[in-house]
């Protein structure tokens, strides 16, 4: 007899999540619904209120009754930094304040309102300091705000990390001067708060096995490891579970370390547990932000449009402290060349600190900043060209063979193609320019205030760990052998809301031939589960769910020979095998073989492969308001093998959604390094009714080393699209500032509208540099 | 603050319109705060931002949300009243209000979400005050007229004598709103609606325009206008109605159009929008409005 499940896969069908009805009915228990520990106190956090100064004093009423509440202070950290890639960020701050809302002190007590009253009672006494809160002058070093810890940074400047890539050509400047056609332009992009629905909130307790925390966490190993520094804990002492959580996308991949420290401080001094949730506005100010980016982008091609040289600078804004700007830098230059063949590259990119809270993960980690940098000035090329920027791009596409910027050849699963053709055709886009282009006539003679545009992009997103990475990671997952032939998965992995936990088991029961239904996924727990590796970087199915699938195989095949041995069902070969001992299985990630990647040059394979997508969409511009409507949106996106289709679907569209918001709507104001719209009702993300109808195609190109027959990491792609391409001046609604990516509607004023229809007028000459600043310009 | 940490402030729930009225007398007299609850989705958010109470200084709250005389929608002859609970649910589908009072109906479906509306009142959203109220705009427009009670009796306050400066009124802090009058402008007025807000759900808006006009031979006979979050109270717009109400329909040219809303009001930035953009959004709010009613502007 063969396994319960002969032929039917569950690979490829659409099943319905794990978690689907507890958190449609509300059995799902987040973390602030997890009922109350004996002796439990709130925890809160008072903050900095300036972007930048030195503590005097902390003083404390003497008139409030400070006899039920526990306080920590710096002082009270054993070692007090935030273990994340640098040692440079303090858990609580002692002296010098590096941004706004920096914690300072934090305060517990069983009564949440005399705990409000306690918050207020507290007096910061501090010296306010010039502080650094953009880009550019953070990089003129004229105010250095960033002492920079060892192994870090340039000394005694704002620099925090730098790379370089070079291909071809030596010098640049040279070959720029060979082409027949060179165009300047910058490009900037603005931060975005990642809003997951559920704020950042844990529960921490001590007891006589060491620490225990649980949370709405994204990576508990990363916890784990901040209390291995913070506490100096031995590892099996350090406890932290994942409760579910409500969406992270990067939010609550390195903050919770920060929270964790926090609840666990007050639960150490107090003696009990502490209960930490963050209220919205204390969430957006404090936690991680996507990184502000502007891009300096010369490129030079041939008058056929074939591109020959592409010249870049990247400069990331980190915030105050290093947290994971590295690797999101890194991710940003990696994808800054975007779909195109280059012969000749030089791509510099620069991070640096200024004196507002960390910037951190967010889905596409970099790659969206500097992707919108290079398609947008690929529609600069081609409108000076005198192109379709469609036709320019796919002249110049990658496709298998070619070499990356890296020097990477394209080996396998490169559905460039596929994917820009799929979109084109799906959204009839050539046709639909002609047909716009004559509405947009009739619409101008009947007086009427509403135009329509089109346009598109195409886009690749790396797919696990940067080169290297996940050799050095090594990752692992296991599987046990449950009585009655059930099983259970055991990875650090965590469903945030993306559908891991089904899709692990689709995996699983398809490697294994154990139904779906017989299949546990262990809460993801450092006691119980070994280090997959965090839960980032699309690496989560194509990644672990290929250990997953190794591991069950495994288990699968055991079970099967005993049956083959000794008889009876698959349930009853299990048990047999179980009498003798647990049956378990760990693997730890293999990397393909071809994967070369130097870190010092940064060439070689900075990838295993890559995912691909195209967007096109339709807007309507009110000429009187400047407000935008999406009015269709085609993708064609690339997964590698579809284990889930519908939850594909969720990831690309959702993906995208949060990138039109990005786009369209959402903005934080600052001032003085303080956020002025810390809310849902003036952050504006887009609601159900915002989002366009939607018309998906799935592109299948596997990936041979993926699970399932060959799927890819697609979490982050859709970050990378989505945005509004202002389409060729021919079918542009006028009004839109092309350069920098924000812009809702305010954004736009006449004065910049008129700056636009300047920017149309390209310049004429044989060697003419098209400054796409301007319009930028004139808005500002 | 949720529903459920309701439980933790003084409750207590309005039997009818005469012993609230005593009832919120006495409190004046003493002095005690109070607050009246109807959906509570401003006072609730209000609640988020305020800072802590002192211990004891919690204010009353008193239910008035399930009192019959506050939710009634009448039509009288030529005046329509829309109690002061009623929800904007309701208004969308009160069959008098869309038979007679269009514009209420579509400003209602503008609101929050569904959720906001199935809660919120025309009587919170006038008793708040902000000049970001959609539901002040909409009644202003009408040249509504509102009806407040108290233990001294009824008064009878016409929307132009309401607002006297940002979320500052005329109201005795004892008087509850009871009604919105309307005196109906007839079948074949012409009714504008239009927010602009960012997104098409829980938005609060950038601009807000409601609109009411009759228009006979050419000329505008009745006009009323209500703008929200151009100024510090709802804008009236009273030298663009005047505009209207002066000059035939075929005479209004965009200049002038544009001066008159220049004089009107003068918008500043805040976290939501700018100055220039909501002045250049108000302009061409106002001549659309123009345009609908058959000038060429
Ligand atoms: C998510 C969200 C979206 C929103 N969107 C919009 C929008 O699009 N447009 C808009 O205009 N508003 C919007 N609002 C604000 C709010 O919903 C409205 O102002 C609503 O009309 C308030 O009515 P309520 O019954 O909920 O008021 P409550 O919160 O119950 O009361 C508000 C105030 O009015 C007083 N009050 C209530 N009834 C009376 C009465 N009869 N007499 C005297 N005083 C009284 C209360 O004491 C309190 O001070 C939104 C709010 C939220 C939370």
């Amino acid at each position: 007899m063969q396994a319960d499940k002969p032929d039917s896969h569950v690979v490829g069908t659409s099943v319905g999540r794990s978690d689907g009805v507890a958190k449609v009915v509300g059995t799902a228990r987040y973390v602030d619904d997890l009922p109350k520990r004996p002796g439990e106190l709130h925890g809160v956090t008072v903050r900095a209120p300036v972007a930048r100064g030195t503590l005097r004093a902390v003083k404390f009423d003497p008139s409030f009754d400070w006899s039920d509440i526990t306080v920590v202070q710096a002082a009270d950290v054993p070692t007090n930094v935030v273990a994340v890639i640098a040692y440079d960020q303090p858990v609580l701050a002692s002296t010098a304040i590096n941004h706004a809302y920096e914690p300072i002190v934090l305060l517990a007590c069983a009564d949440r309102a005399k705990l409000a009253r306690a918050k207020l009672a507290v007096h910061l006494d501090i010296d306010p300091l010039e502080p650094v809160l953009d880009i550019q002058t953070s990089l003129s070093d004229q105010n250095v705000v960033w002492s920079a810890p060892d192994g870090f940074g340039d000394k005694g400047t704002n620099v925090m990390k730098r790379y370089l890539i070079t291909k071809g050509e030596a010098d640049v400047d040279a070959e720029h001067a060979r082409c027949a056609r060179v165009v300047s332009g910058t490009y900037s992009t603005h931060q975005q708060e990642q809003l997951y629905i559920e704020p950042q909130g844990v529960v921490a307790w001590w007891d006589d096995d060491g620490a225990h925390v649980i949370g709405s966490i994204q990576c508990p190993y990363y916890v784990h490891k901040a209390f291995l520094k913070t506490f100096g804990l031995d590892a099996e002492r350090i406890d932290i579970s994942q409760a579910v959580t409500g969406g992270g996308f990067g939010g609550k991949e390195e903050y919770p370390s920060i929270i964790a420290l926090h609840a666990a401080l007050l639960a150490k001094k107090s003696g009990r547990p502490v209960r930490m949730i963050y209220d919205r506005a204390e969430d957006i100010e404090a936690t991680t932000k996507r990184h502000p980016c502007e891009c300096e982008v010369t490129t030079g091609c041939d008058a056929d449009g074939t591109l020959r040289v592409l010249k870049m600078r990247v400069l990331m804004d980190a915030g105050a402290y290093v947290t994971l700007t590295p690797v999101v830098l890194s991710r940003g230059v990696l994808h800054a060349a975007g779909t195109y063949r280059w012969p000749t590259v030089q791509i510099e990119a620069i991070a640096v600190a200024t004196n507002t809270p960390p910037n951190g993960a967010f889905r596409g980690f970099g790659a969206p900043q500097t992707i919108w940098a290079i398609e947008r000035h690929m529609d600069a090329v081609a409108a000076y060209l005198g192109v379709d920027p469609m036709d320019l791009k796919r002249q110049n596409l990658l496709v298998e063979g070619d070499t990356t910027a890296t020097g990477q050849v394209l080996r396998m699963s490169v559905s460039s193609t596929a994917c820009l053709e799929g979109g084109l055709s799906a959204a009839r886009y050539a046709e639909r320019k002609r047909e716009l282009d004559l509405e947009n006539q009739a619409r101008a003679q009947r007086g009427e205030r509403k135009r329509l545009g089109i346009g598109a992009s195409i886009f690749m997103h790396g797919a696990g760990f940067t080169g290297s990475g996940e050799r050095m990671l090594k990752g692992k997952a296991a599987l046990d052998l449950l009585p009655g032939g059930g099983l259970r998965i055991r990875t650090a992995s965590t469903d945030i809301g993306q559908g891991t936990e089904t899709v692990f088991r689709q995996i699983a029961s398809d490697a294994s031939g154990v139904p779906m239904e017989h299949i546990d996924f262990a809460v993801p727990s450092t006691k119980v589960c070994p280090d997959s590796g965090p839960t980032v970087a699309s690496r989560t199915v194509m990644v672990v769910g290929s250990i997953v699938e190794r591991c069950a195989r495994e288990i699968g095949d055991a079970v099967k020979a005993e049956q083959a041995r000794g008889g009876g069902s698959f349930a009853q070969a299990g048990d047999r095998l179980l009498t003798k001992g647990p049956v378990t299985v760990l693997r730890q990630y293999e990397p393909p073989d071809f994967v070369k990647w130097d870190d010092t040059t940064y060439k070689g394979d900075a990838y295993p492969c890559f995912a691909w997508m195209c967007d096109v969409a339709e807007l309507e511009v009110d000429l009187d308001t400047f407000e935008v409507e999406v009015k269709r949106f085609h993708i064609a996106g690339d997964v590698g093998k579809a284990i889930n289709p519908k939850m594909c679907l969720g990831q690309l569209e959702g993906g995208t959604l949060q990138a039109i918001g990005w786009a369209l709507s959402e903005e934080l104001v600052w001032r003085d390094g303080l956020i002025k719209n810390p809310r849902i009702t003036n952050y504006i993300v887009p609601t159900a009714l915002d989002a366009p109808p939607f018309e998906t195609a799935l592109v299948e190109a596997p990936f041979e080393f993926g699970p399932g027959g060959g799927a890819k990491g697609i979490g982050e792609l859709p970050m990378d699209g989505g945005r509004r391409r202002s389409p060729p001046p021919s079918s542009t609604p006028p009004g839109s500032p092309c350069t920098t990516c924000r812009s809702p509607p305010s954004a736009f004023t006449p004065r910049a509208w008129a700056g636009r229809s300047a920017n149309d007028n390209l310049p004429e000459g044989s060697q003419p540099r098209v400054d796409s600043t301007q319009a930028q310009r004139s808005a500002a | 603050m949720t529903i459920a940490d309701l439980a933790s402030v003084p409750f207590e729930r309005a039997g009818d319109l005469a012993s609230l009225c005593a009832r919120v007398g006495e409190l004046a007299d003493s002095e005690q705060p109070f607050v009246l609850l109807a959906g509570g989705t401003d006072w609730m958010v209000e609640q988020e931002l305020r800072k802590p109470f002192a211990a004891g200084a919690e204010p009353r709250v008193i239910d008035v949300s399930r009192l019959d005389k506050l939710r009634e929608i009448r039509l009288e002859g030529n005046v329509l009243s829309i109690g002061a609970g009623v929800t904007y649910w309701e208004m969308r589908n009160s069959p008098e209000v869309r038979a007679h009072a269009p514009l209420l109906e579509r400003m209602a479906r503008d609101v929050g979400a569904i959720q906001i509306q199935a809660r919120g009142t025309l009587g919170g959203n006038l008793a708040t005050g902000s000049p970001a109220a959609d539901g002040v705009a909409a009644v202003a427009a009408y040249d509504a007229i509102l009806v407040v009670q108290s233990r001294r009796g009824v008064r009878r306050i016409p929307m132009s004598e309401l607002q006297t400066g940002y979320k500052a009124s005329t109201r005795e802090g004892d008087e509850i709103f009871v009604a919105v009058e309307i005196l109906l402008p007839g079948p074949d007025a012409r009714w504008y609606w239009r927010k602009v807000g960012t997104r098409r759900a829980q938005a609060i808006s950038k601009v807000a325009l409601g609109g009411v006009a009759r228009v006979e031979a050419g000329q505008v006979v009745r006009c009323g206008l209500g703008m929200a979050s151009v100024a510090p109270v709802t804008a009236l717009l009273p030298r663009t109605r005047e505009l209207f109400l002066s000059t035939k329909l075929e005479k209004i040219g965009p200049v002038q159009l544009d001066k008159a809303v220049d004089s009107d009001i003068s918008p500043i930035d805040d976290v939501r929008s700018t100055g220039e953009y909501r002045l250049h959004v108000a302009k061409s709010v106002v001549r659309d409005f123009a345009r609908a009613l058959g000038a060429r502007v």
